[in-house]
């Protein structure tokens, strides 16, 4: 369950490229300590913009950034990365040694742990993620799903606080999602933060109860995801489309269906329909009586 | 030495006379001013060669550029004048400065002018085989693309706990590896992509090859050459009958 | 004569000890658009290289059987004459925009081809406005979004005049409003042109409207082949382990319950429709 104190404030944050390009305008955020939220917005919004201010790898031009009420200012990417792992959309970006078990011991290495700790919990990161039957194999020869297994592993492995992850539904079929699922469930369980940048407005709608939603470097809109991103006027602002579900709600009431607004989920939809029919049906039956 | 000074080679579309000549006149010109240049170690018919040079800068418009490409060498002129001056002279060390400044100008004005397109099509018409010419021009294209690639790179070791500063040269030799290894395998798998795209456009039968850009040599372009033409001559005379100059063309300084 | 037909066609990958493809038999016909659903590794990939015949010939390896793209054999004809029937669009367009400008990229396949130049201009200006990238012609391949990128790759191929578009998840790196546009493009492609548009696609709440046929892929072979409803309503479809349409989970989890009886709707406007005359 969320928690009282903010892990992470963001506070008035601006941020321009060098080139004098404005991606971020006057970012205000709250996040609370085992909170899932979920940011989306069009490309070029400034998600990953956003994200990468998280743990330093873009500085702001003004505003500043706290972490458990430290401001991030003087910190190195690479201590904050001990609190905030951020995984990428591209696991080929990250591969680089010999075999998969050397990789994850990499990420562990700046963790200045133990021999043995660094084993053990290598071993347990790769049983977690099913990876330890390729523990010899190099990375390079990892289809691409399981790529992107290892390169969540190596940011798991650390342990940090904070999980950040970049599009992770992305070209992913309904197994690996279901996988990719599970593991935030048991990662919520232990406490963990979890923010996830996706387009993937489904995935949102069923698994992320709060939502910010960017639009051109602002947050237009910041709150539970069912308000947000069912509704009309945000929706086309930020050039996203309505989910499926609420689309088929309006068209109903346009036909003089009258389905309440509550109605958002595929169960709900299903409960809906079904009673609709079943009560039809008895009008029906009545009529021919 | 900052890589800012990479910049004042780096191509902007303008549309200046010096802009729309040849590239194939521009690269004689390149040429010509860099032999020219090695020809001296006087400091006068350097400095005349230089002066020949700034209204080409200003016609192209490149004031800024050059500026910003002169400062990035700052670092390398003192280099100069301190060994150079150590070793020889004064005099000769600013010589030397002067020829540097002439051939890096010249070079500049060229890549800050030409198009990476029309350089590919100099290169045919040449007769440099299309495969060679084309290879040419794809490096030129993916540039931007691999240098953000290392960027994302960065990013995602930092994110695991790569530090970017580190102490000692072995160790700084070692850290480049995370950046490099995922660099080079990236470019190997773009490397393959690139190559089946371009198979399914019908790359590879040159021979019927048509164009789609050409590049002519116009009037204006002959007219350049022939200053070109006209300007090395004169450099060669100079350079045979220097002894007959007047003293002051052959002045050195007494330092 | 068929577009493309996979005759028993056998191929594995020279590195690779299992078969990629199996046993696949396959006819493609014109004016058609075409979904290619499968899990992850079923086989879609490789499927899609066969054919313009990348595979075999840029990606050696071994096989049996054979594919016929208008009786043109993939393994002896030469990919660059093959290009002008089937042209493929990647997965990701970054690598395929060669080119400094957009313009030059149009125009790229068909200097390959020895297309004269008044021919390139006409056929670019047409493409050009099929696509709606008119005011990009000027710009590098880094200066556009992801979706010109797309835009350009599409008009890049097209511009070849194939017979055949396939699409390897074209909409991956794009956000929702644009995937669509851009599948709403390929809709346009396929009926102003007859290009039988295949696409290979996760998104299914965007695609399945628009689709005629559904090719489903499990395990290197092709578990069936059909009309869009038949294959919506079939138990292959429903087994497999891929990221189902919304309206057609609902409306199957419906007539699982027996309240609802016809066919599962591909969209949302059958949906409505069937409401409306329900009435």
């Amino acid at each position: 369950m969320p928690q009282d104190y903010p892990l992470i404030v963001v506070n008035d944050v601006d941020y321009s490229y060098l080139n004098g390009t404005v991606a971020l305008k006057k970012i205000n955020l709250k996040i609370f300590k085992g909170e899932l939220v979920g940011i989306m917005g069009k490309n070029g919004a400034g998600k990953t913009t956003l994200i990468r201010t998280f743990n330093g790898l873009i500085r702001p031009t003004n505003g500043n950034i706290y972490i458990n009420a430290e401001n991030i200012k003087s910190k190195t990417t690479g201590t904050l990365s001990q609190k905030v792992g951020i995984i990428f959309q591209n696991p080929q970006h990250q591969v680089f040694s010999n075999t998969v078990e050397e990789e994850i011991k990499y990420s562990l290495k700046s963790l200045n742990l133990s021999k043995s700790e660094t084993q053990f919990k290598t071993d347990e990161i790769l049983k977690k993620f099913n990876l330890d039957k390729y523990r010899e194999r190099s990375p390079l020869n990892l289809s691409g799903g399981e790529t992107k297994k290892l390169a969540v592993a190596s940011i798991f492995c650390r342990d940090p606080e904070i999980l950040i992850f970049d599009e992770p539904t992305l070209g992913q079929d309904a197994k690996e999602i279901s996988f990719f699922i599970e593991l935030i469930n048991s990662e919520m369980k232990k406490g963990k933060t979890i923010i996830i940048v996706t387009h993937n407005i489904e995935f949102a709608m069923e698994y992320i109860p709060r939502t910010v939603l960017m639009a051109d470097g602002k947050i237009v809109a910041d709150g539970p995801t069912k308000k947000i991103i069912t509704h009309e006027f945000l929706v086309t602002k930020s050039a996203l489309v309505l989910p499926q579900i609420s689309q088929f709600n309006l068209a109903l009431n346009k036909i003089g269906i009258a389905c309440p607004d509550t109605i958002y989920s595929k169960n709900t939809m299903i409960e809906f329909l079904a009673d609709y029919i079943r009560n039809k049906s008895k009008v029906v039956s009545g009529e021919n009586n | 030495m900052s890589l800012e000074f990479l910049n004042a080679f780096k191509f902007q579309k303008k549309n200046t006379f010096v802009h729309n000549l040849d590239p194939r006149a521009k690269l004689l010109f390149s040429i010509v001013y860099s032999i020219s240049a090695l020809m001296f170690t006087e400091i006068v018919p350097l400095f005349i060669i230089f002066l020949t040079l700034i209204p080409m800068i200003l016609l192209g418009k490149m004031v800024k550029e050059w500026i910003r490409s002169i400062r990035g060498l700052s670092f390398l002129v003192i280099m100069i004048i301190v060994l150079n001056t150590f070793f020889i002279s004064l005099g000769y060390a600013i010589a030397m400065i002067i020829r540097i400044s002439i051939m890096i100008t010249a070079f500049s004005i060229f890549f800050l002018t030409v198009h990476p397109n029309d350089l590919a099509l100099s290169l045919i018409s040449m007769k440099v085989p299309y495969p060679y010419a084309f290879s040419f021009s794809l490096a030129f294209r993916f540039v931007p693309t691999i240098a953000n690639e290392a960027q994302n790179i960065m990013d995602a070791q930092q994110s695991r706990g790569y530090e970017m500063k580190t102490s000692g040269l072995i160790n700084q030799i070692k850290n480049l590896f995370p950046l490099l290894v995922p660099l080079i395998i990236c470019s190997i798998k773009r490397a393959f992509n690139v190559a089946e795209a371009l198979e399914s456009r019908a790359f590879g039968s040159f021979k019927d090859r048509t164009y789609y850009y050409i590049i002519e040599y116009k009037f204006k372009d002959w007219l350049f050459t022939i200053y070109l033409i006209c300007f090395f001559i004169i450099t060669i005379y100079v350079r045979i009958h220097f002894s007959f100059m007047p003293e002051w063309f052959a002045w050195e300084m007494g330092v | 004569m068929h577009l493309i037909e996979f005759h028993n066609f056998h191929f594995r990958y020279k590195k690779n000890k299992e078969y990629q493809l199996n046993d696949i038999n396959l006819k493609i016909d014109d004016n058609k658009f075409i979904l290619l659903c499968g899990q992850t590794g079923s086989g879609k990939t490789t499927l899609i290289r066969c054919m313009n015949g990348l595979i075999p010939q840029f990606y050696p390896g071994f096989y049996r059987g054979y594919v016929n793209v208008l009786g043109k054999d993939t393994a002896e004809t030469p990919i660059a004459d093959l290009s002008t029937e089937i042209g493929i669009v990647f997965q990701n367009p970054e690598n395929q925009l060669i080119s400094m400008n957009v313009e030059h990229e149009i125009a790229f396949g068909m200097e390959n081809l020895g297309v004269p130049r008044e021919e390139m201009e006409k056929r670019i200006k047409e493409v050009i406005k099929l696509t709606e990238i008119e005011h990009l012609l000027d710009k590098a391949p880094f200066e556009l979004s992801g979706g010109e990128q797309q835009r350009v790759a599409i008009a890049s191929i097209l511009v070849l005049e194939p017979r055949v578009l396939v699409l390897d998840e074209p909409t991956a790196l794009l956000d929702p409003s644009m995937a669509d546009k851009i599948i709403k493009l390929l809709k346009r492609i396929q009926m102003e042109k007859r290009v039988t548009i295949i696409i290979s696609e996760h998104r299914m709440d965007l695609v399945i409207p628009y689709v005629n046929e559904i090719i489903l892929l499990e395990n290197a072979q092709i578990l069936e082949h059909g009309k869009r409803d038949e294959v919506l309503n079939g138990e292959n479809f429903q087994r497999l382990n891929i990221n189902k349409p919304v309206i057609y989970s609902v409306f199957s989890k419906l007539k699982h319950e027996k309240l609802y009886k016809e066919q599962v709707p591909a969209s949302i406007d059958e949906a409505i429709r069937y409401f409306q005359n329900y009435n």
